[in-house]
């Protein structure tokens, strides 16, 4: 049997990130936002409804569940958020007319969604950057497992301000 | 030498932050008018004010769901009715500091921005503050990917 062949001591793995030095931030807020994951800030569980769901049903859900938008599921996947805004700019002032109409009609179709692995800057920037004020949070397979309101991501703010 | 988000937030003012030219309508409007002022102008509430341009009340866009739910023909009331009549103010040389604290504290979207006689300034709320802090940390902010159709034709607005 061959002897075993041991690297000189010259031919030890070199780890390449020996050297690395993790970034350092100046701000304890900079810092959660490029190391906390979305999963610290999203809500669970999700308000969900389907796309041949009335509009007054789903009016009728988010003021029930006091909640500003509902998920929108077909088969498993995300297809679009109903929230406030769409009663507002889609739905009040033609209610009675619509109100019996499926809310696959009226949501915010493809709407922007962030991985749950994504970090919390990504919530931040459907917010700030986007103007969505609902973030949802979605797995690989386009399966809501939470949202992002701006209510969880003042308390996010509040909790990493003073570090 | 740039100081920490809080320290800012503590020492700059609500005048500071890019406020919102808020809806105004009449005491005697109804919520259809209100409605089509907030569409128009791509704002989620409604601002009455009195003679002297204090605020009375505020009308959010999340009432305007209570409201459809229970009754489809609400639009038609008159606005005064559904007024939201305590609703939280900040001055707008209060410290950034005081508009988290109102946030937090009161639950609400939207803060009313008041000059130091108590009248209308502005409007300011989460989204403000998400802007504000997102042009603190451009380098975290405003490089994501973000998936789904992120680049809407119209921004969702306040």
């Amino acid at each position: 049997m061959p002897e075993k062949q041991v690297p000189a001591e010259s031919e030890d793995f070199q780890d390449p990130l020996q050297n690395y030095e993790p970034k350092e931030y100046s701000d304890p807020l900079e810092k959660a936002l490029a190391e906390k994951s979305v999963a610290e800030i999203q809500f669970r569980p999700v308000a969900v409804a389907t796309p041949d769901t009335p509009i007054h049903k789903a009016v009728e859900q988010l003021a029930s569940l006091q909640v500003a938008s509902l998920l929108i599921e077909e088969d498993g996947r995300l297809v679009g958020v109903f929230s406030d805004r769409d009663v507002l700019e889609k739905v009040a002032l033609g209610y009675e007319q619509l109100k019996d109409n499926p809310v696959s009609e009226v949501m915010t179709k493809d709407p922007a969604f962030v991985y749950e692995s994504d970090s919390s800057a990504a919530a931040l920037c459907v917010m700030a950057v986007l103007g969505f004020r609902h973030v949802p949070v979605i797995d690989v397979k386009h399966k809501a497992l939470g949202i992002i309101s701006p209510q969880r991501v003042t308390a996010f703010l509040r909790k990493h301000l003073n570090g | 030498m740039k100081m920490g988000l809080y320290e800012n937030m503590r020492t700059e003012t609500v005048g500071r932050l890019a406020l919102r030219d808020p809806v105004v309508v009449q005491e005697n409007a109804t919520i259809r008018d209100a409605v089509t002022a907030m569409r128009k102008n791509k704002l989620g509430c409604a601002i009455v004010l009195d003679r002297n341009r204090v605020p009375q009340g505020l009308f959010p866009e999340s009432e305007l769901t209570q409201l459809l739910s229970k009754n489809s023909a609400v639009v038609n009331e008159p606005i005064s009715k559904h007024l939201k009549k305590d609703w939280p103010t900040v001055k707008i040389t209060d410290p950034i500091a005081r508009v988290l604290d109102a946030l937090e504290s009161r639950n609400v979207r939207f803060l009313i921005v008041v000059n130091e006689d108590g009248q209308l300034a502005g409007l300011t709320g989460q989204k403000g503050l998400m802007e504000y802090v997102a042009e603190h940390f451009p380098g975290q902010v405003n490089v994501q990917r973000i998936g789904g159709n992120p680049y809407p034709v119209d921004r969702e607005g306040a």
